[in-house]
């Protein structure tokens, strides 16, 4: 059976979503008073489905973000790679993961709520960036009951945990039960509209009746679905005409990145060799 | 009109015996070679430049006397490059630097039909910007066994991420050139990597590789010289005629048209002689581009 | 503070065009590290890498593709790129007006203030209108080449426009497949009276940002040449099952 072509179907198939979204970046515990839920964060949002691949114009390998050392041009493995404080210009203080982790050794691993909120009090301009928080191995009980008590409550949990450098003050929301945590900004990093905010001269009563009049017979429902983005909309339609009378381009296999230096190179020739002997990529008999 | 007084780019130059046929059994003149030269300087010089030429000399052509020159013979013209490298016995030695059209038009008009440099440059010997796979077939092998085990050898090349090119000798073998341009890699590495790899093949394929010179060894195999990557040897470089009966070029060839010759069982496909290479450069540009400019890494060592 | 302002529009619906200036809605301090090669402590750059050679890709050999299937993809080119760009334009069209609840904040990006560039008395009139209904208007608009959707909301006196994000965007609750477990009416009451007892109004001043001080603290003390004492996190014991509601009661116990 032919793959419906992502220029048609708007999802990815759903196992290389599963793959991505659960691709973990922090696990450790939820926890309000007495109870504690082991869980990890996975991803909310994604970039859409028109989205590029950036490729290497020569084989249409993709490629990927790593750190170079622009000194050496290479590129630099993970283990060789360092975090700094800039002191002065040039001047460093190297600053180890041990060290970051031990400035709040406790919220790097738990979310801790300290009390629960009605989420309509939140001003929107809070928010920052949604994630989702799925159960671990053991917390799967206690997880459903936050969310589900949470949902009946219409209360939301505020946190802070630390993930890498930095702390995040959290909402804690339940989901058609799943629980979400959605980063907020502190208060000090909110600009105040007051700045902008005009003059308030007397009401225009009247205009603003007018206004509430056409916005009344304007009313809808929200849908996502149906905003559609004139640059994506043209995009695809430039691909749809592109696919027609043009052959897509494959990139070449690539495998995972392995370790290098700790491996015998002898031992690695040998099982390349057995490789390439099996997959037969070269005409070795003689004619 | 055997002597004429010619001006390249503005340096002067008396070119001799224009008219002496150094090829006599195909019948290619001097003044032929200098004009293949001129025409092929495009996309040879950039693989001359800035390393010390070996001048391979054949005054009365090919078939007769030659003799090897390192050192750049002190009547040069003022205006050719040189560079001093140590010998082995502590010396230092003034050598050719073919970095221009000028000096490549009067290596050619000493006869020095084969061009031979190094894998490294004269300011860092002791760096190679390439790797090789020097294969030559032994008695009762040919080119077409050499382009099978060029195959393995890309093959298990890809595994490591490595890319590599492929040129003719000129001769009945082939090169395989891994492009490494990188300030860290030395001779020692090249010469493991690629010894390695020779080793692995041999024991792979028994009856096609091996990677020791001795000649009942190399009988109806081909022998994967790995030695070749060391600082005092040179290599034939890519563009360069070669001094068999007919001038035939060291020249590029695209891993496609390998298969196509090994498809077809067909050797000469992988035979350029002088007018192929100057058309098909001409057209394609230059094929060995990557040896000079790619960075790769020797993972593992 | 609001920042200097970086764009100008025209909302704009149904014979209404209020013009208005955006600025940002927050500013983060935060104390910014440096990745270096460990080696030499140079710092790094971020640099697109063949997946397949390892090897750095100049820009001039970087290709953009539209993946239609694993490992293919369908090449743009720039001139491409370039058709489907919208027309630039300063309108902020308001297609229609939405209750603000409707909207899950997932869909919410970017903020921006809104500050009326003339008009004064249509702002207020407009802001003062959708803030009595509590409505948010969907718009569209171009900006800087990106065509964008977004809520015009009304929050006090002051306009905001928030951009959202694409309905396939935002992954939807199924995909995690969250099993359901049987809960007892009693362990979920005694949930629901824990929460109501931590209850409290989102007093967002309350807290600061100690982290960020206490990472200070302790660079100043490495700066200094102090050691660094290594605190290890620890994992807090999940709590089992069969003692969810043996942990509840003691929690609601503590509470009160």
């Amino acid at each position: 059976m032919k793959k419906p072509s992502s220029l048609h179907s708007p999802r990815l198939s759903s196992k290389r979503r599963a793959e991505a979204h659960f691709h973990e970046m922090w696990s450790g515990t939820v926890s309000f008073s007495l109870v504690a839920i082991p869980v990890r964060l996975v991803k909310a949002v994604e970039p859409g489905r028109v989205s590029f691949h950036m490729l290497h114009a020569k084989d249409y390998s993709p490629l990927h973000r790593r750190m170079l050392c622009p000194k050496e041009n290479k590129i630099v493995p993970p283990d060789e790679i360092v975090r700094g404080y800039e002191l002065y210009p040039g001047k460093y203080l190297l600053i180890t993961d041990e060290e970051l982790e031990s400035v709040s050794p406790e919220r790097s691993r738990t979310v801790e709520i300290i009390e629960f909120i009605d989420m309509e009090e939140v001003d929107p301009v809070y928010f920052d960036h949604p994630y989702y928080l799925a159960p671990l191995k053991g917390g799967e009980k206690a997880y459903r009951l936050l969310a589900e008590a949470m949902h009946r409550t219409n209360k939301a949990g505020l946190a802070r945990f630390v993930m890498g450098e930095r702390e995040y003050l959290v909402a804690v929301k339940s989901t058609e039960g799943v629980l979400s945590l959605i980063t907020l900004h502190y208060s000090g990093e909110v600009l105040s509209g007051e700045d902008v905010s005009p003059e308030q001269g007397k009401t225009e009563r009247e205009e603003q009746d007018r206004l509430k009049g056409i916005i009344q017979g304007m009313i809808a429902d929200f849908d996502p679905d149906k905003y559609a983005d004139e640059r994506r909309e043209n995009l695809l339609e430039i691909l749809r005409e592109k696919a027609k009378h043009m052959a897509p381009v494959e990139s070449p296999e690539v495998g995972e990145e392995e370790e290098e230096s700790t491996v015998d190179l002898i031992a690695v020739l040998e099982k390349s060799m057995r490789k390439v002997k099996k997959t037969g990529e070269h005409k070795s008999r003689r004619g | 009109m055997s002597t004429k007084v010619a001006e390249v780019e503005g340096a002067r130059l008396t070119l001799t015996n224009l008219d002496k046929d150094l090829y006599p059994s195909y019948g290619f003149t001097k003044a032929h070679i200098l004009e293949y030269y001129r025409r092929i300087s495009p996309f040879c010089l950039p693989h001359l430049k800035d390393r010390a030429l070996t001048l391979k000399r054949y005054p009365d052509g090919v078939g007769k006397e030659f003799f090897y020159e390192k050192r750049c013979p002190s009547h040069r013209p003022s205006w050719v490059k040189t560079a001093k490298i140590p010998r082995d016995n502590g010396e230092r030695m003034t050598v050719c630097l073919v970095n221009d059209l000028n000096t490549l038009i009067w290596v050619e008009n000493l006869a020095s039909l084969e061009l031979h440099v190094p894998l490294a440059r004269a300011h860092s010997p002791e760096t190679p910007d390439s790797m090789v796979f020097d294969l030559d077939p032994g008695d009762g092998a040919d080119i077409l066994d050499c382009g099978r085990v060029a195959l393995i050898i890309k093959a298990l090349l890809k595994e490591l991420r490595l890319a590599c090119c492929l040129k003719t000798s000129g001769q009945k073998g082939l090169h395989v050139l891994v492009p490494l341009n990188s300030r860290e890699v030395t001779f020692e590495d090249t010469k493991k990597f690629s010894r390695s790899v020779a080793e692995v093949l041999q024991r792979s394929y028994p009856d096609l590789v091996t990677a020791r010179m001795g000649k009942e060894e190399r009988e109806k195999r081909v022998f994967i010289n790995w030695s070749q990557n060391d600082p005092s040897k040179t290599m034939v470089c890519v563009y360069s005629l070669r001094a068999r009966e007919k001038p035939v070029v060291s020249f590029p060839v695209a891993w496609e048209e390998l298969e196509n010759a090994l498809d077809e069982g067909n050797p000469r496909r992988l035979q350029f002689l002088h007018s192929e290479a100057l058309s098909r450069a001409e057209k394609q540009g230059d094929l060995f581009r990557e040896v000079l400019v790619k960075n790769q890494k020797l993972p593992y060592l | 503070m609001a920042e200097k302002t970086f764009w100008k529009g025209v909302i704009h619906f149904s014979g209404v065009d209020v013009p208005v200036k955006l600025h940002s809605t927050v500013r983060e301090e935060r104390i910014r590290f440096h990745l270096l090669h460990g080696r030499d402590q140079v710092r790094l750059k971020q640099q697109l890498v063949c997946a397949y050679e390892h090897e750095p890709v100049p820009r001039e050999e970087q290709a953009k593709g539209f993946e239609l299937e694993e490992g293919k993809y369908l090449l743009l080119d720039q001139a491409e790129l370039e058709r489907a760009e919208p027309k630039s334009s300063r309108t902020i069209e308001v297609h229609e007006f939405v209750k603000t609840s409707t909207i899950d904040l997932f869909f919410f990006e970017k903020a921006y203030y809104l500050e009326p560039d003339s008009h004064i008395e249509e702002y207020n009139a407009l802001a003062g209108a959708m803030r009595e209904m509590d409505v948010a208007g969907i718009c569209t608009w171009t900006m800087r080449k990106g065509s964008y959707y977004g809520a015009l909301q009304a929050g006090g006196n002051v306009l905001r426009l928030t951009t959202l994000r694409n309905a396939d965007e935002v992954i939807p609750v199924k995909s995690l497949e969250i099993e359901d477990i049987p809960l007892s009416e009693k362990e979920l009451k005694i949930g629901g009276d824990l929460i109501n007892q931590l209850s409290a109004p989102f007093q967002p001043q309350k807290f600061v940002n100690e982290h960020q001080e206490q990472l200070h603290a302790m660079i100043d003390k490495k700066a200094r040449g102090e050691r660094i004492a290594v605190l290890r996190p620890r994992r807090r014991k999940p709590t089992s099952p069969d003692k969810l509601l043996e942990a509840l009661q003691a929690s609601l116990k503590r509470a009160g």
